[in-house]
């Protein structure tokens, strides 16, 4: 088990983190046990994160203690491996427009303690302003919406801390299905420098079709 | 003296115009309180606020400034000074009013509140119209499982009779002469005797018979199941979508409100989308440069459309789109009935299409 970034495993080629919750899976990854601690499996084909590792990312800001704002967080299968990573001093505020899938996240909410599920628009970050407590170290971003972009941005300038980090999936086919992804990726770029500066990307196929993760910071 | 009163996840804060404390009242530490209590604050007074103006009154506020929406308050303003203060402040505020003593105490605490929230709102999300999704979900279902039974049935039952198949090709009439009568020979139906008088099938014992007689009778109570789905459905189509239901009938209704997602979502599209639900494989395929654009999806089998000559079609697809559109909005908006004006309309329209050459 070698540790590539700190609280991020590698062993045979597959991602882990430390399991938060021992004897929990969140869904249905295998667990492994080294040196008397678990590991939970980071699938790269179903978290965008673990596929931007897989594909070589070089700058992984998510550390332990850091307060998360996550856009799109669905049921909670990336978001698990957030938790795992911020353990119990940080703090993960997920925020789903789908009442059916941030259900499932409650459950994981609960028992993890680190998570807080939240039912809203992220077009509209005024709207759970009164449910996150603080500006944040990181925003991370997954939603599958044409104006994703401008969502990013937006809640970066709400709740991002001054050199905090942020990082994007881009899904080339939300914003224009019908334009080539390498044209969406330069004019998405050229619109995110405008705000903040981009310090990594990479590509996730074969992973994810057409999407660019982007990392970068508010300086 | 002016006082903001601001609501949040723990308690009631009063701040006065220089940023200063002068008031809080906790919601208690039952992190479901502090929820029903918040989300209650968004709309309506609670009895902290109410409060609050009887003690901030005796020390001289008279001007009281809310966040939010209140009955027959008039001075309210969304994110004023003391909101923002407050939210900007929260923690230390919470340790300063001795709410917690630690930073800790008060994120997991709130984070309690907030998954009790959470619940309230997913509760809330459940509309009736998501019970047809539901309904549509279990007919498609349905209808997978009785076609490969049915399927099975004859093939197993035509190991005794197999001429049966060819002659009987409505699989209800089928289900009722095996679940009915069971062998051949027992079978009083006319235009069957001279092929089983000849038929090549295998003579089988009772208890071979018997078992698929049974498999028979469980394929028709599906099939009567279904029945009852489709009339649940109607019902509950009846209270929430009338209109929709008059214009295009309960089996498109059922299946279009589950495809768009929903009432509300329905109500707020294009009549164009609309038009093309169900035809989203041919529809990407013309937006990526192949193959012509799609005319109608599933409100093609509305016999209108499905009934006319194809120069035609496009045309109903888009009267009928149209006015589901409109329908759509008037079972979720003003909820008045419109549908037999609506049905007028489009046969009207219908007509005048047909009439062209």
């Amino acid at each position: 088990m070698k540790e590539i970034f700190p609280d991020v495993f590698i062993e045979n080629n597959k991602i882990f983190t430390k399991n938060l919750t021992p004897g929990e899976k969140v869904y249905g990854e295998d667990l492994i046990i080294r040196d008397d601690i678990e590991y939970r499996n980071w699938n790269y084909t179903r978290s965008k994160l673990a596929a931007g590792l897989k594909n070589g990312l070089k700058e992984f800001p998510l550390k332990k203690g850091m307060k998360v704002l996550y856009l799109g967080v669905a049921s909670g299968t990336s978001a698990s491996h957030f938790s795992d990573i911020i353990n119990k001093e940080g703090l993960l505020y997920g925020v789903d427009i789908a009442e059916r899938v941030l259900r499932e996240l409650i459950i994981h909410a609960e028992k993890r303690e680190n998570i807080v599920p939240i039912l809203a628009d992220s077009r509209l970050p005024e709207n759970y302003s009164s449910l996150v407590l603080e500006k944040v170290d990181l925003v991370f971003e997954d939603v599958a919406s044409s104006d994703q972009i401008e969502i990013f941005i937006r809640n970066c300038d709400y709740y991002l801390k001054q050199n905090g980090y942020a990082i994007i999936a881009i899904k080339s086919q939300s914003i224009d299905v019908t334009k080539d992804p390498e044209i969406i990726y330069k004019e998405s770029l050229k619109e995110l420098k405008k705000h903040l500066t981009i310090i990594d990307k990479v590509k996730l196929d074969p992973y994810e079709k057409h999407h660019l993760l982007v990392v970068l910071q508010k300086k | 003296m002016r006082v903001y009163i601001v609501s949040t996840l723990i308690g009631i804060f009063g701040i006065n115009d220089r940023k200063k404390v002068v008031y809080f009242k906790s919601f208690g530490n039952d992190p479901k309180k502090s929820a029903e209590k918040f989300k209650l604050s968004q709309i309506d007074f609670v009895d902290e606020e109410k409060q609050s103006k009887i003690q901030l009154g005796k020390k001289g506020y008279r001007e009281f400034i809310f966040g939010y929406r209140k009955p027959n308050e008039k001075n309210i303003e969304n994110n004023n000074i003391g909101e923002k203060f407050v939210k900007d402040n929260l923690i230390k505020l919470a340790m300063e009013k001795g709410f917690a003593k630690t930073p800790n105490e008060v994120t997991q605490f709130i984070t309690k509140v907030t998954i009790q929230l959470t619940k309230v709102h997913i509760k809330k999300s459940v509309t009736r119209d998501g019970l047809i999704i539901q309904v549509n979900g279990a007919l498609e279902d349905l209808d997978k499982s009785i076609n490969v039974y049915i399927e099975r049935l004859r093939e197993w039952y035509g190991l005794h009779f197999p001429e049966i198949n060819r002659k009987i090709s409505g699989h209800e009439k089928f289900i009722q002469i095996v679940s009915k009568y069971g062998k051949r020979e027992n079978i009083k139906e006319n235009d069957l005797q001279e092929l089983i008088n000849n038929s090549m099938g295998a003579d089988l014992k009772d208890e071979d018979i018997e078992i698929m007689r049974v498999f028979a009778t469980k394929i028709q109570e599906m099939i009567n199941l279904r029945e009852s789905l489709s009339k649940y459905s109607e019902k509950v189509l009846k209270e929430v979508a009338p209109n929709l239901l008059n214009i295009i009938g309960t089996t498109l209704a059922t299946k279009i409100i589950a495809k768009s997602g929903g009432l509300k979502k329905m109500s707020r599209m294009p009549s164009s989308t609309i038009q093309l639900i169900g035809a989203e494989k041919a529809l990407f395929r013309y937006l990526h440069g192949k193959g012509k654009s799609p005319r109608h999806g599933i409100i093609f089998s509305h016999p209108l459309i499905q009934n006319s000559k194809d120069e035609n079609r496009g045309k109903m697809a888009r009267l009928i789109a149209s006015k589901i559109s409109i329908a759509s909005k008037i079972d979720y908006f003003s909820k008045e009935f419109k549908g037999n004006a609506l049905k007028d309309e489009i046969n009207r329209k219908a007509k005048i299409i047909l009439s062209k050459k």
